[in-house]
C-alpha cells in the first residue's frame, strides 16, 4: 500500500504554556474525504495551521506521501502539492476575479518567478483560469475587483484559489461558514466537484455537510482525537457524544 | 496605462503586438522628440531632463511601493550608487576604456542591482514597517559613508567627470544639452517600457498579489521574500540607471544624491502623483519638477506648500492625482461626463482664489517676519504694498473668506452632478 | 580611568535621552501598529516652544508647558489626521507620519528661521555639578540624567502597578486583543498618541540647550531613534531601553577616543603605503574612530538583523 496522502505522527503545538495539540495521530488515505469536526477551541485552526506551515509544530511530524514536511514553509509545502483555503476569507482584494484564479495558477504552470513571459499572451493560463472561474460559477464576475464580491461569491473564489493549482491534497477550513443553507448546498456541490479523486481534509461546524461530504470523520477535542472512523461509527460512538455534549453545554454556559 | 490590475490583461490578443498597445507609446516618444522645439532654451532642457530623470527614478520607486507594496526611505541608495559607478565608469573612459555614453546607464543600473540584490537579502523578508525602517537606516548607512569614503565618494565635494570624452556615437560627441536630452529621452522610454512590461510578467503580477496578501501568495506556492527580493533587483536596476542618466547630465554627483532628503522627495512624488497606477508617477514627476523649479522661483515657501500637498493627499486623496483623473472613467464609460463640466467650471474660479489667497496669508505672514532689515514693501502677484501693517493681511483673508464661502456653496452641487454622472439608469 | 567615567555619564545621559524618545515611540507603535515618523519632529516642537515660552516666563514654565502644549497638538493630530488615514492600513499611516515630519520642519522654519536660536540652560543649573579629575560635569547633566530616570521611573510605575497600565501591557504583548479590552479604543489611541508625543516635546526641552535648537534637529536624531527600537526590537520596551543605552554608549565613547586605523593597522603589523593619498586604499588608512562614530548605529542595525531578524528583545517579527 501506498503512503497515506497526509500522515500525523504524534503531532503538538503549544502557545506558553497552553497545550493546544497534544499528540495527535491521523492518517489520511490518498483520494479519502476527510472531516475534522470537534467544539469550538478544539484546535481545529491550529491542526491546518500546523499541516500547512503556518506553525511549526512543539514536537511531531507532519508527513505529506511519506515525505516529511515537518518545519517546511507554506510555500515549501504548497509546491508538494498542498493546497488550502482560509476561514476567513483571504483572497486578492484588489486584483480582479479572473487574476485571482490565475495567481493560483502560475507556480504549478511553471511560470514561477519569470520576467520573460508577458502573461497576457500566455493562452493556456487564461484558458485554465477561465475553466476555473466557469466551475466555480464566477464566470460573469471575470473582471472585477475580488474585494466587490458578495461574501458567498468570494468564498467560492477562495474555493477557486485554492483548487487552481491542481494540488491533490486539498484542505478547506470551514468553508461553509457565515453562508445561507441555498448558498451552503451550492458550495457543497462545488466542493464534491472540484475535489474529484483527490484527497480532501475539511474542517466545518455545519454537521449536515460533514455526514454529506466526507468519508471518514475524525473528532478532536482539547487538541486530542478521541475517535477518527466511518461517519456512521461517529454517530453512533458513545464517546464522542459525550464530549461533544460535554463541551457544547459548557460552551453554553459560557 | 492604469493599474495593472483592475484591467483584465487578456483580451485574448494573440497577435504579439496590438494597435492600441503601441499607440501610447508611440504618442509619448513622439511627444518627447517634438518638446525640444517647443522648449528651445537651455533652462528648460535642464528642466525636461531633469523630468525625465525623475520619471525614470520615481517609476523605479513605485515598482516598490505601488506594485510591490515595499514603503522604501531608502530609495536614492540605488540611483545614487548606480550614478556613482556609472561616474566612475565615465572618468575611465577618459582614461582609454572603450564605452560608449549612451551604453553608461546599463554599467550603473548593474552596480544599483548588485547593491539591492545585497541589501534585499535581508531587507526583504518582510515588508511593512520592517522594511522601511531597514530602507531607512541602510539609507542612512550609505550617505554617511559617503563622507568617510573619500576615494570613492569624493568626500563632501562629490565625484565629477566629463561625459563627452568617450567614443562618439554616429557623429554625437554629446557636447550640447540637445544631444544629451535626446540620450535620455531614449532611456526614459526604454525603461518605462521595460518597466511596464515587467508589471505584466508573472512575477510582476504575483508581486501585487504578495502586496495585497503575502499569506495567501505563500500558499500558493510562491515565497514572498524572494517575490520581493527579485521585484527590489528589478527597482534596483532602474534607479540606477536614473543615477547614470543624472550622472551624464550633471556631471556632478554628491552626498545629496545618497541621502534622505532625496529617497523622501521620490516617496513624495510617487505618492502624489499615485502610486496605484503606472502613469502616476509620472505625474508626480513632472508636476514635483515644475513646482520645485518654477515655484521654487517665485517663493522661499515652495517646500511648505509641498508638504501641505503631500498630507492633503494623504489624507483626503491617497490614489493622488492619477487616481483623481481615473475616478472620472466611469462616468466617461457611462457617456456623462459632460455633467460635470458646468460644476466645475463654477467651482473654479472661487476654488482658485481661496488658494491663491491662502497663500497669499501664508506670503505676507512670512514677509513680515523675515523681511530684510524692517523692509515692509512686498509683491505678490505682480502687486506692490506695504506688508507691514495688517491691512494686507486683513484683506487677503477676507478674501479668502469669501472665496471658501462660495466653494462651500457650490459643493453640494458638485455631489450631486457627481452622484448622476455616476449612476446608471439603464442598467438592470 | 577618569575620562573613562566621564564618558560612561555622558553615553549615559545621551543614552537616556535617546530612550525618552524611543519610549514614546514604543508606546506609540505597540498600541496603534502606527510608526510615528514625525515623532523626533514632535521632539524639535517641544525645543521650538519651550524657547519661545522661555523668552517670556524663563526656562522652567517652558519645560512644563511646552510637553503639554506639544502632547495637546499631537493628540489633535491623532484625531483629526491619524485617525482618517488608519482606514487605509498602516503603510499609509507611515507615509502621513512621514508627511507629518515634512510639515513640521516646514512650518518651524516659516516661524522661527533657518538659524539655530540661542536656547541655553537656566542659570540656575550653569555650574559644575562635580569633576572627576579635573573634567567638570555639569549641573545640567545631572539634571537631565534626573529628569529622564524620573520618567523612566513614573512610566515603571504606571506600567506595573496602575489599571491603566496594566491595560497598556498587555496590548503591548498582544496587540490584537487591543480591540477587545471593552474601553473607548478612539479615546485611548488619542491619549496615547497625546502622552507619547508629549514624552518627545519634553525631551526636546531638555535637550535643546545641550544639543542645539535648529531645524534639522529633527532629522539628526529621527533616523537615530527608529534605528535605535529596531535594534531593541519593535514594540519592546526594555529592548528600547537596551538599544538606547547601547548606542549612546557606542556613540559617546566613538568620538571620545581618538583611534586612528593606522595605529590599529600599524599595531597588528601592516605598512602605511608611503604615498597614502593616491593609494586606493586610502580611507582606510586614515580612518578614524570619531569618523565612524555617526555609522556606527546603523552598522549596528545591519548586524542584529542579519543575526536576530526581530530585534535583541522582540518576540514578534512584524
Amino acid at each position: 500500500m501506498s503512503a497515506p496522502a497526509i500522515e500525523l505522527r504524534n503531532l503538538e503545538k503549544s502557545f506558553g504554556l497552553a497545550k493546544i495539540i497534544q499528540g495527535v495521530n491521523l492518517q489520511i488515505a490518498k483520494g479519502e474525504r476527510h472531516a475534522v469536526i470537534g467544539p469550538n477551541g478544539a484546535g481545529k485552526s491550529t491542526l491546518f495551521n500546523l499541516i500547512t506551515g503556518r506553525f511549526a509544530p512543539t514536537s511531531g511530524g507532519v508527513f505529506l506521501h511519506g515525505e516529511d514536511v515537518t518545519g517546511l514553509k507554506p510555500f515549501e509545502i504548497n509546491r508538494r502539492g498542498l493546497s488550502r483555503s482560509f476561514q476567513i476569507t483571504n483572497i486578492f482584494p484588489n486584483m480582479t476575479v479572473f487574476e485571482n484564479i490565475r495567481c493560483g495558477l502560475l507556480w504549478t504552470m511553471g511560470y514561477r518567478y519569470s520576467f520573460w513571459h508577458m502573461i497576457g499572451r500566455q493562452l493556456d493560463v487564461t484558458e485554465k483560469a477561465d475553466g476555473i472561474l466557469a466551475r466555480i460559477n464566477l464566470s460573469s464576475r471575470r473582471n472585477e475587483l475580488a474585494g466587490t464580491l458578495a461574501y458567498a461569491e468570494q468564498r467560492a473564489l477562495e474555493i477557486g484559489i485554492t483548487i487552481a493549482g491542481g494540488a491533490d491534497i486539498i484542505l478547506l477550513d470551514e468553508p461553509c461558514a457565515g453562508m445561507s443553507h441555498s448558498e451552503t448546498d451550492l458550495i457543497v456541490d462545488l466542493i464534491r466537484n472540484v475535489t474529484e479523486d483527490k484527497t480532501l481534509l475539511i474542517v466545518e461546524h455545519d454537521m449536515g455537510v460533514i455526514f454529506d461530504l466526507a468519508d471518514k470523520i475524525s473528532v478532536l477535542v482539547y487538541g486530542e482525537v478521541i475517535e477518527s472512523d466511518t461517519p456512521d461509527v461517529v454517530r453512533a460512538s458513545a464517546k464522542v457524544k459525550e464530549a461533544y455534549l460535554g463541551a457544547s453545554l459548557e460552551e453554553e454556559a459560557v | 496605462m492604469s493599474i495593472a490590475s483592475k484591467t483584465p490583461l487578456t483580451a485574448g490578443t494573440t497577435r504579439l503586438i496590438s494597435l492600441s498597445n503601441v499607440m501610447p507609446w508611440a504618442f509619448a516618444a513622439l511627444f518627447l522628440l517634438c518638446l525640444p522645439f517647443v522648449f528651445q532654451s537651455s533652462s528648460a532642457l535642464t528642466i525636461m531632463n531633469q523630468m525625465a530623470i525623475t520619471i525614470v527614478f520615481a517609476l523605479s520607486y513605485n515598482m516598490l511601493l505601488g506594485q510591490g507594496g515595499m514603503l522604501s526611505f531608502g530609495h536614492a541608495v540605488y540611483m545614487g550608487l548606480g550614478g556613482f559607478f556609472a561616474m566612475h565608469a565615465m572618468n575611465m573612459v577618459e582614461d582609454g576604456l572603450w564605452l560608449p555614453l549612451p551604453f553608461l546607464p546599463i554599467v550603473g543600473g548593474l552596480f544599483g542591482m548588485v547593491f539591492a540584490f545585497l541589501i534585499g537579502s535581508f531587507s526583504t523578508r518582510r515588508a511593512g514597517t520592517v522594511f522601511a525602517m531597514i530602507s531607512l537606516g541602510v539609507g542612512e548607512l550609505i550617505a554617511a559613508c559617503s563622507v568617510i569614503i573619500v576615494v570613492f565618494f569624493g568626500g563632501e565635494e562629490g565625484i565629477s567627470g566629463d561625459r563627452t570624452m568617450g567614443p562618439p556615437v554616429f557623429g554625437y560627441e554629446f557636447l550640447t544639452q540637445q544631444e544629451v536630452y535626446y540620450l535620455t529621452v531614449v532611456w526614459l522610454l526604454v525603461a518605462a517600457l521595460l518597466m511596464y512590461l515587467f508589471s505584466r510578467t508573472p512575477i510582476g503580477r504575483i508581486a501585487n498579489a504578495v502586496r495585497d496578501n503575502e499569506e495567501r501568495a505563500e500558499f500558493l506556492g510562491y515565497s514572498q521574500r524572494n517575490v520581493r527580493w527579485i521585484s527590489f533587483c528589478a527597482s534596483g536596476f532602474f534607479a540606477g540607471v536614473a543615477g547614470s542618466l543624472f550622472a551624464i547630465n550633471f556631471e556632478i554627483l554628491t552626498e545629496e544624491n545618497l541621502n534622505l532628503a532625496t529617497s523622501g522627495s521620490i516617496l513624495l512624488i510617487t505618492f502624489i502623483g499615485g502610486a496605484g497606477f503606472f502613469v502616476g508617477p509620472i505625474i508626480g514627476a513632472v508636476v514635483f519638477t515644475l513646482l520645485q523649479t518654477v515655484l521654487g522661483l517665485h517663493t522661499e515657501l515652495w517646500a511648505l506648500y509641498l508638504g501641505i500637498l503631500f498630507v492633503a493627499c494623504v489624507m483626503f486623496f491617497p490614489s493622488g492625482f492619477a487616481g483623481l483623473i481615473a475616478m472620472h472613467r466611469r462616468p466617461l464609460a457611462l457617456g456623462k461626463l459632460n455633467l460635470l463640466i458646468k460644476p466645475y467650471l463654477k467651482v473654479a474660479i472661487p476654488a482658485i482664489t481661496s488658494v491663491l489667497s491662502l497663500a497669499a496669508i501664508l506670503e505676507i505672514l512670512f514677509h513680515k517676519r523675515h523681511g530684510y532689515g524692517g523692509d515692509h514693501e512686498m509683491h505678490l502677484y505682480g502687486i506692490a504694498f506695504d506688508s507691514g501693517g495688517y491691512q494686507a493681511v486683513a484683506f487677503a483673508t477676507i478674501i479668502a473668506a469669501i472665496s471658501l464661502f462660495l466653494v462651500s456653496r457650490v459643493l453640494p452641487e458638485i455631489r450631486e452632478a457627481w452622484d448622476n454622472a455616476n449612476h446608471a439608469e439603464d442598467r438592470a | 580611568m577618569a575620562l573613562f567615567l566621564v564618558n560612561v555619564l555622558d553615553g549615559f545621559v545621551t543614552g537616556l535621552l535617546l530612550f525618552m524618545l524611543c519610549s514614546g515611540l514604543t508606546l506609540i507603535f505597540s498600541m496603534m501598529g502606527v510608526l510615528n515618523f514625525a515623532h523626533a519632529s514632535f521632539y524639535m516642537l517641544g525645543a521650538y516652544f519651550a524657547y519661545q515660552i522661555s523668552l517670556v516666563t524663563g526656562f522652567w514654565v517652558g519645560l512644563l508647558v511646552a510637553p503639554l502644549i506639544v502632547g495637546l497638538i499631537g493628540a489633535l493630530i491623532e484625531r483629526y489626521g491619524l485617525r482618517r488615514v488608519h482606514k487605509y492600513g498602516h503603510v499609509p499611516e507611515l507615509i502621513f507620519t512621514f508627511g507629518l515630519a515634512l510639515l513640521i520642519e516646514e512650518t518651524i522654519q516659516f516661524f522661527w528661521g533657518k538659524s539655530q536660536l540661542p536656547f541655553s540652560e537656566p542659570a540656575a543649573l550653569d555650574f559644575a555639578a562635580f569633576a572627576i579629575a579635573g573634567n567638570a560635569f555639569p549641573a545640567y547633566k545631572v539634571f537631565m540624567i534626573a529628569v529622564a530616570m524620573g520618567i523612566f521611573l513614573t512610566l515603571l510605575y504606571i506600567l506595573t502597578k496602575t489599571r491603566i497600565g496594566m491595560t497598556i501591557q498587555a496590548a503591548l504583548s498582544y496587540p490584537e486583543t487591543v480591540q477587545n479590552l471593552g474601553h473607548n479604543v478612539p479615546l485611548v489611541f488619542m491619549c496615547v498618541f497625546g502622552v507619547g508625543t508629549a514624552m518627545a516635546g519634553l525631551a526636546g526641552v531638555i535637550a535643546g540647550p545641550v544639543l542645539g535648537v535648529f531645524p534639522g534637529m529633527a532629522l539628526q536624531l529621527g533616523s537615530i531613534v527608529f534605528v535605535t527600537i529596531v535594534i531593541g526590537g519593535l514594540g519592546s520596551l526594555w529592548g528600547a531601553l537596551v538599544a538606547s543605552l547601547i548606542i549612546g554608549w557606542l556613540q559617546t565613547f566613538a568620538t571620545a577616543y581618538d583611534v586612528t586605523a593606522e595605529q590599529v593597522l600599524t599595531a597588528i603589523g601592516f605598512t602605511k603605503p608611503e604615498l597614502i593619498w593616491d593609494h586606493p586604499l586610502q580611507d582606510l588608512w586614515t580612518l578614524t574612530l570619531p569618523q565612524l562614530g555617526p555609522i556606527l548605529p546603523y552598522l549596528l542595525m545591519i548586524i542584529v538583523l542579519v543575526l536576530r531578524p526581530q530585534g535583541l528583545m522582540g518576540n514578534r517579527e512584524s
